[in-house]
């Protein structure tokens, strides 16, 4: 694992400002939840965690990745354009006529597992594909990014009491835990927390981090193919949804919603001295 | 009367193929059977209890099919199609990744259980997506090669099972891969049934050939209808009649009138299902299959004076 943080926070700067551009080309596309998931899926996929070949996606030893919150797309396509799935002139189109891809992730872009949007469905593929694997003696491992206002999705338990008692390790849930859901903060809305309490008591292990350190993330993956608990890891991220644009932070309202006016040029500005300060 | 059902003769079927593949997989939603005691007790490793959960279990389909097995969900028909009926169009009918799921309890399957149990408007919703093939199941002997098809088939296919013990009416030499099938050869009049009304069709049938009325028998058994199969085989008739025991709105009359329309065939159709007016008031009552059947006008003596009426 590459522990030089200063190349992922680089990168972290320059795929923010290319999610932010493509989304205001396309006026769509959900800025807020890519930008609080995208430094987890650079350690994910720039800092080598995940097993993967951008020549061949379709690799059957690669570790499956499933970004359940299908709304976080725009983080997830700049990532596999910039690590080479495709082409990046492919992210200019996002959203817009001749396209390959719009708002919510799809399953044939490369790279990607499955189509989402709607939420609690992908965790629960993620919790089939790593039985699959179990049944099949196959050593990859699955990952699956899911957002916290997805957790009031019942389907999201089942998934998660089915998956301790199923000794599902090869399991990884990455929680997005932005506090925001569409309307309100979660916690306003229908309490979540105590959050880790709630997992723990579905069987599995947890461990709770800044969703925006590089060196927690990557701290919080170390060993992840060598654990040696029996139960799979839930690792709450704690991140703030818009990360990078303080004037689109710490409101609902920015919840798929893109900038215009002079609201466009206040985020470019509050990202560029982002990017400068941090 | 046949001393096997269609769940365990479709099970049957089912282990006798998992046997010889390791990727088959059944993951029941705490349904049993004792057909499925044998395959838990002989295939454990190829046997997934998920519990009440149903949603979880099409997903987990959806995740196993993706490493390559050839899952089969299970559970009482209006649960394992209608609870986790989203799961199954953005899994199956969008990301088209192929299971089977069997479903238990066609129509009033479940008499004395109430509507929660009845499934009546699961062809009409699963027909509305692309990419499910539906299998209303006749008889023992078609549920068992339904048991292969499935295993073979290459989309998601939904297998709809009848509960209750219903005489053999096909012989295993059928080729269950054509979707309908003529029973009793008509001319100007045919009988197009669907489940377990195939069953009532040709006891109708029978009736008005006493009475010097012949009258043909089809019985329906995929959706979406296999188009040209089923215009040749209506080919000159002059009144066709749909029986089903579902609700009217997007049923077997319905498929039947879409395609007549859309290929410019217009003769009569009567349509014999359960109307909506009087929603699910009847299925609260009790006492067997066939006294829900006579309070909603489906029942043999209502159907006959209808088709009878109409052909007049």
């Amino acid at each position: 694992m590459d522990n030089n943080m200063s190349e992922f926070i680089s990168k972290s700067k320059e795929i923010r400002k290319i999610i932010l551009e493509m989304c205001i080309k396309a006026g769509t596309g959900h800025v807020t939840s890519s930008l609080s998931c995208i430094d987890i899926l650079i350690a994910l996929y720039h800092g080598k965690v995940l097993n993967y070949d951008a020549n061949n996606p379709e690799w059957s030893g690669r570790d499956r990745f499933i970004l359940s919150k299908g709304q976080g797309s725009p983080a997830l396509y700049a990532v596999l354009a910039d690590i080479g799935f495709f082409d990046k002139k492919e992210l200019e189109k996002f959203a817009q006529k001749d396209g390959k891809f719009g708002v919510h992730l799809q399953h044939d872009v490369p790279g990607v597992e499955i189509t989402s949007g709607s939420l609690g469905h992908g965790f629960g593929i993620a919790a089939g594909i790593a039985l699959g694997a179990k049944m099949n003696k196959e050593f990859y491992m699955v990952f699956a990014l899911i957002g916290d206002g997805e957790c009031y999705e019942g389907s999201v338990w089942e998934t998660a009491m089915f998956s301790s008692h199923n000794r599902l390790n090869n399991l990884v849930a990455i929680v997005d835990r932005n506090y925001l859901c569409v309307t309100d903060f979660t916690e306003n809305l229908v309490r979540l927390e105590p959050f880790e309490d709630k997992w723990k008591s579905f069987g599995w292990d947890v461990l709770r981090i800044d969703g925006h350190s590089f060196e927690e993330i990557f701290k919080s993956l170390e060993g992840i193919r060598s654990r040696k608990s029996i139960n799979p890891l839930v690792i709450i991220a704690d991140t703030v949804k818009g990360k990078g644009i303080e004037s689109m932070c710490y409101n609902p309202l920015w919840h798929a919603v893109v900038p215009t006016g002079e609201e466009e040029e206040k985020a470019k500005l509050c990202l560029e001295r982002w990017c400068n300060y941090e | 009367m046949n001393s096997i059902s269609q769940r365990d003769a479709f099970w049957n079927k089912v282990y006798e193929m998992a046997k010889e593949d390791r990727n088959v997989v059944v993951i029941t939603a705490d349904m049993g059977a004792p057909s499925l005691d044998k395959f838990k007790k002989d295939l454990s490793s190829q046997f997934v209890n998920v519990g009440i959960a149903e949603q979880n279990a099409i997903n987990l389909a959806a995740g196993l099919s993706l490493t390559g097995k050839k899952v089969f969900t299970y559970a009482i028909a209006p649960f394992i199609t209608l609870r986790c009926l989203e799961q199954i169009r953005v899994q199956n009918a969008i990301m088209e990744i192929p299971i089977t799921i069997v479903g238990v309890g066609a129509g009033f399957g479940y008499p004395d259980s109430g509507p929660t149990h009845h499934i009546l408007e699961d062809i009409a919703i699963l027909r509305a997506m692309p990419n499910i093939i539906i299998n209303n199941i006749t008889d023992s002997i078609m549920a068992s090669a339904f048991g292969e098809i499935s295993y073979n088939a290459k989309k998601t296919n939904y297998i709809r099972l009848d509960r209750q013990l219903i005489p053999d009416i096909y012989t295993r030499k059928h080729d269950f891969t054509k979707g309908l099938a003529i029973l009793k050869e008509g001319k100007d009049f045919y009988l197009i049934a669907t489940g377990s009304m195939t069953h009532t069709a040709l006891s109708i049938a029978d009736k008005l050939a006493a009475k010097k009325i012949q009258v043909g028998v089809i019985d329906v058994y995929t959706f979406p209808i296999k188009e040209e199969l089923f215009l040749n085989t209506i080919k000159g008739a002059k009144k066709l009649i749909s029986l089903e025991e579902h609700f009217l709105p997007g049923g077997l009359g319905s498929s039947v009138c879409e395609i007549l329309n859309d290929h410019k065939i217009l003769i009569p159709v009567k349509r014999i299902g359960l109307p909506t007016d009087k929603g699910y008031e009847y299925c609260y009552k009790y006492g067997g299959r066939e006294v829900i059947r006579e309070y909603y006008g489906i029942d043999d003596m209502s159907i006959e004076r209808k088709v009878m009426e109409f052909l007049k």
